[in-house]
């Protein structure tokens, strides 16, 4: 943690309401989300007990399995969220755009992608055991299930993989992406509720967002967000209610169960649509088009795959897969940061404290110094920047600057709130500086040691996303159809 | 449902709006006395639950007709096809499986206890007792349920009797699906689960990739295996499998088992004998 | 002892379960929940009749989901565990015996359980293999500050080759060879105590406790089927932690010492078992002993919403975790670190290091935003 985020807690906890860490979205936001709030019955893996979907604030799609043991239900509900999933999925991979590359041929890339919003990390991870539940069940022969079910399957796992990507938007945990643009004046643990973390942000009238923060952890007036229920509504509302459907299996038992649960999911969905028509205000930071474009190439690309009829995702990656991919990680992770610096003066101020960036004024520059002689000449500016941070980069380090982004300079020494640096990169191709690409006297300017190596993907499928057949491992043995569920407990 | 059930119900709807309300307005007081409401209406709501509960008789209207005969008759059917001491659990399992019955967990709760109640009133007066199995301490095993008729030797649990007992009730499973004279995957489906299920835990038993190698590994593979899901054991495979490890265990078993039985003999009446002694007495007894 | 005696009031101590037990090496550092333990008080009763009741509760689901699963391993004799067993350690066909140490008939005492347990695990120690090998159920203790406590742990202690091992049954999935960090990492400490209660038992009865593995046996389902798999799981960290902890807790002479005389947590039930003591009386009481709240107390210990109200109103930083803390270089204090933050308050010497940090940081967030 920064000590600017550490400060904006302390200011959160001075004012009782949260503070901003962001000046812009640093998260994709589709014109029309889909919301998702999946719950789980305790005690269980991946036992779905209802959920609450649908793109329109207005008209929530509630799902309930009635009694989560039962292994024909908790399928009957995968068919009813494919049934909701699938066309909203479907729908965007009908509008293309043809990409002009250099040097290659160009292709085509879905001009939108789904964006499913769930409340917090812990649904992701539920998303994903729901797809790994469902992607390798069969449509025909025993235990078979409704063919949208491994179609389903194969799209949550989609989902549930590009949430690891650092920058996607594919899948978003609405905790996640509020905490990254508001501090609140609790610990981040606290900040997992999403109930109180809106209640910093976004408090009630009359109330301030301490205040309601306690008020929200209160399950009885804020039903947790889920996967989880609260164990008291467990124990005094689901668990009859589930008990009188198990003996009657009746309507109105049933019915009984989905009153249950809506009365847990609908504040939640409430507060759901709040985070993003307050994401929603916030403007988009330059760098979020070309990550999303990003997750629609990916999407594409998967899309296609799907459509040729490729095997489900593997059940794990192979040890060589694995190694790269956490490289590929770390260095999405890396660009990541760095746009989100580049894009926004809040973020870079905490870089600026740690000492790999800093601002300053220009004192002096010599835009037509160069190195070398004859052919070998190099235009190489210099610049000398005043500033009052604390600058902590050693000579040679490598910089970029928001100002100018394709730019890049090198430290060529520090003095005492001075910083001499040379232009390397982006300063045009001519004898002298191109117009504009060297800051004049007496510009503020910002300098960082981040790199920001992101090329938007230049094929197909996003490289995260390689599937095997393209060289990946191999998948291993895929049985038939999986060991039953012996439901011994049913 | 009741009346009282509804009202209950709207008074927990009610209670739990009240509680946010007064959350809402800080009535930290009036809260903390509406949960406390709350605790008993739900309480109450319990128990209202329970006492309008149909008692496991009457709840089983599409019970097949098999299961005309009494509860105790249906249990000492599946413990005779066993011939072993089995727990609830599994003579449900058999008796559902091989005997297509309908028997449910709680209806044996409280068996053992009507049977020694009658035993007591006037001993021996029917033909056989469902009775309880023995342990080293010549207690009552928990959960384990025999038949009176059985010899000592055979109600009382050494250490290797659970595995001696397991080992059997498989081959007696497995025998009994072979006296249906048609091929394994004929059998009914829940007779076949029950196989598949006895025969992972014994080595060489199930058709592939569960068990132990060593005893009986020669036979892998030779099951027929073709129902998709699982595969069914041949239940002869099986019989062979569990027979060479009950010949691992037997000797010491039966060493084990005469001497708990030859002290059970020594030490308890009748009674005692049936339904186990008490922990304490023996004790002292033992000193 | 009769300091803790007096501490806890008219009371018996509350017995420390396993669960309990590992939540000790929880807050190590927390001298109130240190005494608190030590006294064998009821913190849950503490904590509710203090109006800040524990937000700690378990699904019926989840309860009944782990029975069902205990049950499916255990029946038959433990078939299905000596199945994992036979593959994972490669246990001999012959070595099937299970003797269940809590199927003594009656319902005699702890002691009295305790002590069969005794006499069949020292025959078990003494003699050869096929003394035994799957004990169920068998009732441990462990001395805790001069406590003792009794042990009921569903676990199997399991003996192959002259050493024994833990066997803990968890109900949470393990799917495609992963399950939840956390869930695997708490199972690891409770089946550390029983370990370390297993060890000392053997240790009483003049065995050498290095017979008792620091492998334990995590027999938990498998992927969406109720099969049960085994994995072993080192839990030398955790016991490490654990005898730390313990030992910590023996020494709590010196903090109880320190304590004002006639300080009571006496809840003065009356004749119902409801407390009666004004709870501002009690409040004072519990103040009287210094906490050290973290974020993490929220999920290991009863008094946690106690203590974060007490530390939110004291504008402690610890509320707001140890990152927070440690980017702020330990200052004590919202307040004090706000005003090193806007120059009004001088740093002390030792602190100009996070005042200028602060003091810039403050800076840049009021140029920026
Ligand atoms: S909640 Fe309070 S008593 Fe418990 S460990 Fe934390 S600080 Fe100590």
């Amino acid at each position: 943690m920064s000590t600017l985020a550490a400060l904006a807690r302390l200011r959160a906890v001075h004012t009782g309401a949260a503070q901003r860490l962001a000046t812009v979205r640093h998260c994709h936001l589709s014109e029309r989300p889909m919301v998702l709030i999946p719950l789980r019955l305790a005690g269980e893996a991946a036992a779905p007990l209802a959920a609450m979907a649908g793109t329109d604030p207005a008209r929530p799609r509630l799902l309930v399995v009635p009694q989560p043991r039962d292994r024909d239900l908790r399928f009957a509900f995968a068919a009813e969220l494919a049934e909701i999933l699938l066309p909203y999925i479907e729908g965007l991979q009908k509008a293309t755009e043809t990409v002009e590359r250099r040097g290659a041929e160009p292709f085509e890339r879905c001009v939108d992608a789904p964006q499913v919003i769930v409340p917090n990390r812990s649904a992701v991870a539920f998303v994903q055991l729901l797809g790994r539940s469902t992607r390798f069940r069969r449509a025909e022969g025993e235990y078979a299930v409704h063919p949208s079910v491994p179609v389903l399957g194969r799209w949550l796992t989609f989902l549930a993989q590009r949430a690891q990507y650092p920058g996607s938007a594919s899948l978003l945990a609405a905790t996640e992406a509020m905490s990254l643009h508001w501090a609140t004046g609790q610990s981040a643990l606290e900040d997992a509720n999403l109930a109180s973390l809106m209640g910093w942000i976004d408090p009630p009238p009359g109330m301030t967002g301490a205040e309601a923060a306690r008020e929200a952890e209160d399950p009885l007036v804020w039903p947790p967000a889920g996967p989880a229920t609260d164990p008291g509504f467990d124990s005094e509302v689901l668990a009859p209610a589930i008990r009188a459907y198990a003996e009657t299996r009746s309507d109105r038992a049933a019915a009984r169960v989905g009153e249950a649960v809506r009365s847990q999911l609908e504040p939640t969905w409430r507060l759901m649509w709040r985070a993003v028509g307050l994401l929603g205000a916030l403007p988009a930071g330059p760098g979020v088009a070309a990550r999303w474009e990003g997750d629609r190439a990916s999407f594409t690309g998967f899309a296609a795959q799907l459509a040729e009829g490729g095997p489900p995702q593997p059940k794990r990656d192979g040890a060589v897969g694995a190694a790269s991919r956490l490289a590929r990680m770390e260095r999405a992770q890396a660009s990541y940061d760095a746009q989100r610096a580049y894009d926004d003066p809040l973020v870079m101020a905490g870089h600026r404290l740690t000492g790999e960036a800093f601002t300053g004024t220009v004192l002096a520059a010599d835009p037509d110094h160069a190195e070398g002689e004859g052919r070998g000449r190099k235009l190489r500016p210099l610049l000398t920047v005043r500033t009052s941070d604390p600058v902590r980069l050693a000579a040679g380090t490598r910089l970029g600057t928001p100002e100018r982004r394709g730019q890049q300079a090198e430290v060529v020494e520090i003095t005492g709130g001075h910083v001499t640096l040379k232009i390397v990169k982006g300063m045009g191709r001519g004898r002298t500086a191109s117009p504009g690409s060297v800051p004049e006297v007496g510009e503020r300017v910002c300098y960082a040691a981040l790199t920001d190596e992101y090329q938007p993907p230049a094929s197909l499928p996003a490289p995260e996303d390689t599937p095997w057949t393209h060289g990946g491992p191999p998948p291993e043995h895929v049985p038939a159809v999986e060991e039953p569920d012996e439901e011994e407990w049913a | 449902m009741s009346e009282s059930l509804d009202d209950l119900e709207e008074r927990i709807n009610t209670l739990r709006s009240e509680i946010r309300r007064a959350v809402r307005a800080r009535e930290g007081a009036l809260a903390r006395s509406l949960r406390a409401e709350l605790r008993g209406a739900e309480r109450a709501w319990d128990q209202a639950l329970a006492a309008h509960e149909p008692t496991p008789d009457e709840a089983a209207p599409d019970e097949p007709p098999g299961s005309l005969l009494p509860v105790r008759e249906q249990v000492h059917q599946a413990l005779t096809l066993l011939g072993v001491p089995a727990a609830g659990k599994m003579i449900v399992a058999v008796h559902g499986a091989l005997r297509a019955g309908s028997l449910r967990g709680p209806q044996l709760t409280s068996l053992r206890r009507d049977e020694e109640r009658s035993f007591r009133t006037s001993p021996f007066a029917r033909p056989y007792y469902l009775c309880a199995a023995l342990t080293d301490r010549l207690s009552a095993s928990r959960g384990l349920l025999a038949v009176s008729t059985w010899p000592l030797e055979k109600r009382v649990i050494g250490p290797l009797s659970p595995r001696v007992d397991f080992l059997t009730t498989a081959i007696r499973v497995a025998e009994h699906l072979l006296r249906l004279d048609e091929p394994a995957e004929q059998a009914p489906p829940g007779a076949q689960r029950l196989l598949a299920r006895l025969a992972q835990n014994i080595p060489g038993a199930a058709p592939y990739g569960t068990g132990t190698p060593g005893a009986g590994a020669a036979v892998r593979g030779a099951g027929p295996g073709v129902v998709p899901g699982f595969a069914v054991p041949d239940p002869a495979v099986v019989v062979k499998a569990a027979r060479a490890e009950l010949a691992v265990h037997a000797d010491a078993d039966a060493t084990a088992r005469a001497e708990i039985a030859g002290r059970a003999r020594d030490r308890l009446r009748d009674p005692e004998r049936l339904f186990g002694g008490a922990m304490l007495t023996l004790a002292r007894r033992e000193a | 002892m009769d300091r803790l005696d007096e501490l806890r009031g008219p009371v018996p101590p509350r017995p420390h379960d396993a669960r309990a037990i590992a939540a000790l090496a929880a807050n190590p550092g927390c001298a109130r929940r240190a005494v608190l333990d030590a006294a064998g008080i009821d913190k849950d009763a503490t904590a509710t009749h203090l109006g800040f009741p524990a937000p700690f509760g378990q699904s019926p689901f989840a309860i009944t989901r782990g029975n069902v699963f205990e049950a499916l391993v255990k029946e038959s004799g433990c078939a299905e565990l000596l199945r994992l067993l036979r593959e994972i350690l490669g246990l001999p066909i012959p070595l099937a015996s299970y003797t269940d140490l809590g199927d003594v008939g009656g319902n005699p005492s702890a002691h009295l359980r305790h002590s069969h347990t005794r006499r069949l695990l020292d025959r078990a120690a003494r003699d050869g293999d096929d003394a035994g090998t799957l004990y169920d159920h068998p009732l441990l203790r462990l001395d805790i500050a001069g406590h003792t406590s009794y042990l009921e742990p569903d676990v199997v202690a399991f003996r192959l080759g002259g050493r024994f091992h833990i066997v803990e049954i968890k109900s949470f999935s393990v799917i495609d060879g992963q399950a939840e960090p956390d869930k695997v990492a708490a199972a690891a400490r409770q089946a550390a105590v029983y370990v370390l209660a297993l060890r000392d038992t053997l240790e009483e009865l003049g065995h050498d406790p290095a017979r008792v593995s620091h492998d334990v046996v995590l027999v938990c389902p498998e992927n969406f089927a109720n099969r049960p798999a085994a994995t072993l799981v080192d839990v030398r960290r955790e016991l490490a932690v654990l005898r730390r902890q313990l030992a910590r807790m023996t020494r709590v002479g010196a903090i109880v010492d320190a304590l004002e005389p006639g300080l009571t947590f006496d809840l003065v039930p009356d004749a119902g078992g409801a407390p009666t003591r004004p709870v501002a009386d009690l409040r004072e009481a519990v103040r009287g002993v210094g906490a050290r709240y973290a974020p993490d107390c929220l999920s290991t210990c009863d008094l946690c919403f106690f203590c974060r109200d007490e530390a939110a109103s004291e504008g402690s930083t610890d509320l707001l975790g140890r990152q927070v803390r440690d980017a702020l270089g330990g200052v004590a204090t919202v307040a004090e670190a706000l005003g090193l933050a806007d120059g009004s308050l001088i740093p002390d010497e030792g602190q100009e290091e996070i005042a200028r940090l602060l003091r810039l940081a403050d800076r840049m967030y009021a140029e920026v935003s």
